[in-house]
């Protein structure tokens, strides 16, 4: 246990310091204001093409800015419906001059700097008034009419209602990514780490010490503390971000989710899914690791377990729109995928408890089953220089 | 007393280390030699319980060595290695605490070392920036810092320059005055034999000579006759001794390999009476004479 400890005290100083860990955390910082921020600033930048000045006669003006008012940011209206010209555009820092004219039956112009814009919308939104100019019916009972309301309920009473629904769609998508991100930065930081105590020699020196098991070990147990720790700043900066910020109405919005839709069954699943699913790939990682002799070989030998990730997480976004496909819930099972798969199934169905105790306790055998042929490769690789070992001598350390 | 008994080790179809044997007694040096991939460090490594023997059994003071015993041990492997980014004193410490000292001893320890070997300028500087030499300072300080029991130290002297390998000489030393058993491997014969109290030699994961220097001399068949001068009437005496083979010759005296049993009393005698006779040696093998001819007929 002390030599755990020890491993595990000065591995975690020693990350924390690292550039590698900083500069991820950075990254993922940043990723983060900007996944918050982002859209805010593009449909701030998008506003500006939105802005248009209105030009109609005086009975129609104030009813046709009314219909128009959702789309469109008026920024100045006027009763001359003759031609514009670019300077009165300019004038107005406007992108767009909406004409209309016509008393009972209305034709609009729109002189506009990017013509390839749908404007066909005005047309739409103009139509009611059109209606109600051509004929008896008021205006207000015309949009009564055409307001055909829509209840959507869900049959399975996992949500409430549709927003809710797409709400939770939302947050498994985001948390995926976090869980993705979290798990696949911090397992090769571990296979870095193993690598560079190879390369440079001092893993001799290291399990000459100490057994090799406590060694690795607490390499995987700082590195989850790391990980942990990335994950309680991420989501602090995104509700930080996301109270504050934008409030979209749309259906990402990670500060906002992160805040207060997310609910103690996905933390829980969440936490624990990570934990198995970051000890199965930081395990196989370190023992792969320990076999490079080069840490430019880090990429090729990490790829077979890679792979399975990248995979598992674009299966996982399959079963956030169909959870309860049958080949989905049986992946949801399968070591190293599951952690997305189920999460995501968690995230947005109601999965029966079995499955979920099912799914937790396969996960936490392959764990043991990996943590012990991680621990022997891990033993022999540390000290094999040379010529890399083939398949068959991978295996036969396996079966020792 | 550490006793490694027939231990064997293989990996796959190489045999690593067919059978090696040898005692070696508490408190003294003791020089592991051999020629590259004689299994040396493979030995060393099962010494100090990093691989597992296929066959035989490593004891120290009559017990198997264990992960307890172990954090008494140290271990300067050959091939170098620290923490880049880690500064000297923190490295030295880490390896204090891995062997099991605690605070306030470990940074006393510290301390001493880095006073003792003379880094103390580069004690709060990351390892990568200091030159080879230093660097071999830090990991002696880190093999020594918890004073240990038993001690292998794999080339020590490699890449040192006249003055720091000196300083690494009388620090052994220091180790062994308070009571650390040494096993040196070098290829520094001079080094190993005014180190050394017992030797084995090992090649190709055997066994081939064993024992004190004495022990290896005695083994050894000729020795070497220097006289001077080397002129014709000294020659012509030399080559009536029975068994003597000339050898070489240089402008002051002559050198002839005659058998160890010579009566060399009776040779300079005969000597004095034929010529002017001023020097006169039977020269005993030499550690690095016993360890080529050792290795030559293992060939």
């Amino acid at each position: 246990m002390n030599d755990f400890i020890v491993v595990y005290s000065t591995e975690l100083m020693r990350r924390i310091k690292s550039r590698p860990f900083q500069i991820g955390l950075l990254i993922g910082i940043v990723s983060i204001a900007l996944f918050t921020k982002l859209p805010d600033l593009l449909r701030g930048a998008a506003s500006h093409t939105t802005d248009v000045v209105l030009a109609a006669p005086a009975g129609v003006l104030d009813r046709a800015k009314t219909l128009l008012a959702n789309d469109y940011a008026i920024v100045a209206t006027t009763t001359d419906v003759s031609p514009p010209d670019a300077a009165a555009l300019k004038a107005h820092k406007a992108s767009a001059w909406i004409s209309i004219a016509g008393a009972k039956g209305l034709k609009v112009t729109v002189y506009a700097k990017d013509p390839s814009k749908n404007w066909g919308v005005v047309g739409r939104r103009l139509a009611p008034l059109n209606v109600a100019l051509g004929t008896d019916i008021s205006q207000a009972r015309l949009a009564a009419l055409m307001a055909v309301p829509v209840d959507v309920r869900a049959l399975d009473a996992h949500f409430a209602s549709a927003e809710q629904a797409d709400a939770a769609e939302g947050i498994a998508f985001t948390l995926l990514i976090f869980l993705y991100m979290l798990i696949l930065i911090n397992s090769q930081l571990v296979m870095s780490s193993v690598a560079e105590e190879k390369t440079s020699r001092i893993a001799e020196l290291l399990v000459a010490s100490i057994s090799p098991v406590p060694l690795l070990y607490g390499k995987i147990a700082v590195a989850t503390t790391l990980a942990l720790l990335q994950l309680a700043i991420w989501v602090t900066v995104g509700i930080v971000l996301g109270t504050n910020g934008m409030h979209t109405g749309r259906t990402i919005d990670p500060g906002a989710m992160l805040g207060g839709g997310v609910t103690a069954t996905e933390i829980v699943s969440f936490l624990i899914l990570f934990l198995l699913g970051f000890g199965q790939l930081s395990m196989l990682m370190a023992g792969l690791g320990s076999l490079v002799n080069r840490t430019e070989d880090l990429g090729s030998v990490s790829i077979p377990v890679v792979m399975p990730v990248v995979f598992a997480f674009i299966l996982a976004i399959t079963a956030i729109q169909v959870p309860d496909l049958p080949w989905i819930v049986g992946v949801s099972f399968l070591p190293l995928v599951s952690p997305f798969v189920m999460f995501a199934r968690i995230a947005v169905t109601d999965v029966p408890v079995w499955q979920i105790v099912l799914c937790v306790a396969i996960n936490a055998v392959a764990l043991w089953a990996i943590a012990i042929a991680a621990g022997k490769l891990y033993r022999v690789g540390m000290l094999l220089y040379g010529r890399a070992p083939n398949l068959k001598q991978v295996w036969q350390v396996l079966r020792s | 007393m550490l006793t490694v008994d027939h231990i064997r080790k293989e990996f796959g179809k190489v045999r690593a280390v067919g059978d090696v044997s040898f005692e070696i007694p508490t408190g003294i040096t003791f020089g592991l030699l051999g020629p590259n991939g004689a299994g040396k460090t493979t030995t060393m490594r099962m010494i100090l319980g990093i691989l597992t023997p296929d066959a035989g059994s490593i004891t120290w003071n009559g017990k198997k060595v264990d992960g307890t015993m172990r954090r008494r041990f140290g271990y300067l492997p050959e091939e170098r290695g620290l923490y880049g980014k880690m500064k000297v004193r923190e490295q030295i410490a880490f390896f204090g605490r891995l062997h099991g000292l605690v605070e306030p001893e470990i940074s006393q320890r510290t301390a001493r070392w880095i006073e003792r070997l003379e880094i103390g300028q580069y004690a709060d500087r990351p390892c990568s920036e200091l030159s080879k030499g230093n660097q071999q300072k830090v990991q002696v300080a880190c093999a020594a810092v918890h004073q240990p029991e038993f001690l292998i130290l794999d080339e020590p002297f490699s890449g040192l320059d006249p003055v720091n390998a000196d300083m690494l000489l009388a620090v052994f030393n220091d180790l062994k005055a308070q009571g650390t058993t040494l096993v040196l491997s070098s290829h520094q014969m001079w080094q190993l034999e005014a180190l050394c109290e017992r030797f084995c030699i090992i090649t190709a994961g055997e066994n081939r000579a064993s024992g004190t220097l004495a022990d290896l001399r005695s083994a050894w068949a000729t020795r070497i006759l220097r006289v001077a001068p080397g002129d014709d009437a000294v020659r012509a005496v030399l080559d009536r001794v029975p068994g003597a083979t000339f050898v070489t010759t240089d402008r002051d005296s002559v050198d002839y390999s005659v058998p160890s049993d010579t009566d060399f009393s009776g040779v300079l005698r005969s000597l004095v009476g034929a010529a002017d006779v001023h020097r006169f040696d039977a020269i005993e093998p030499s550690l690095h004479d016993i360890y080529i001819k050792t290795i030559g007929e293992a060939a």
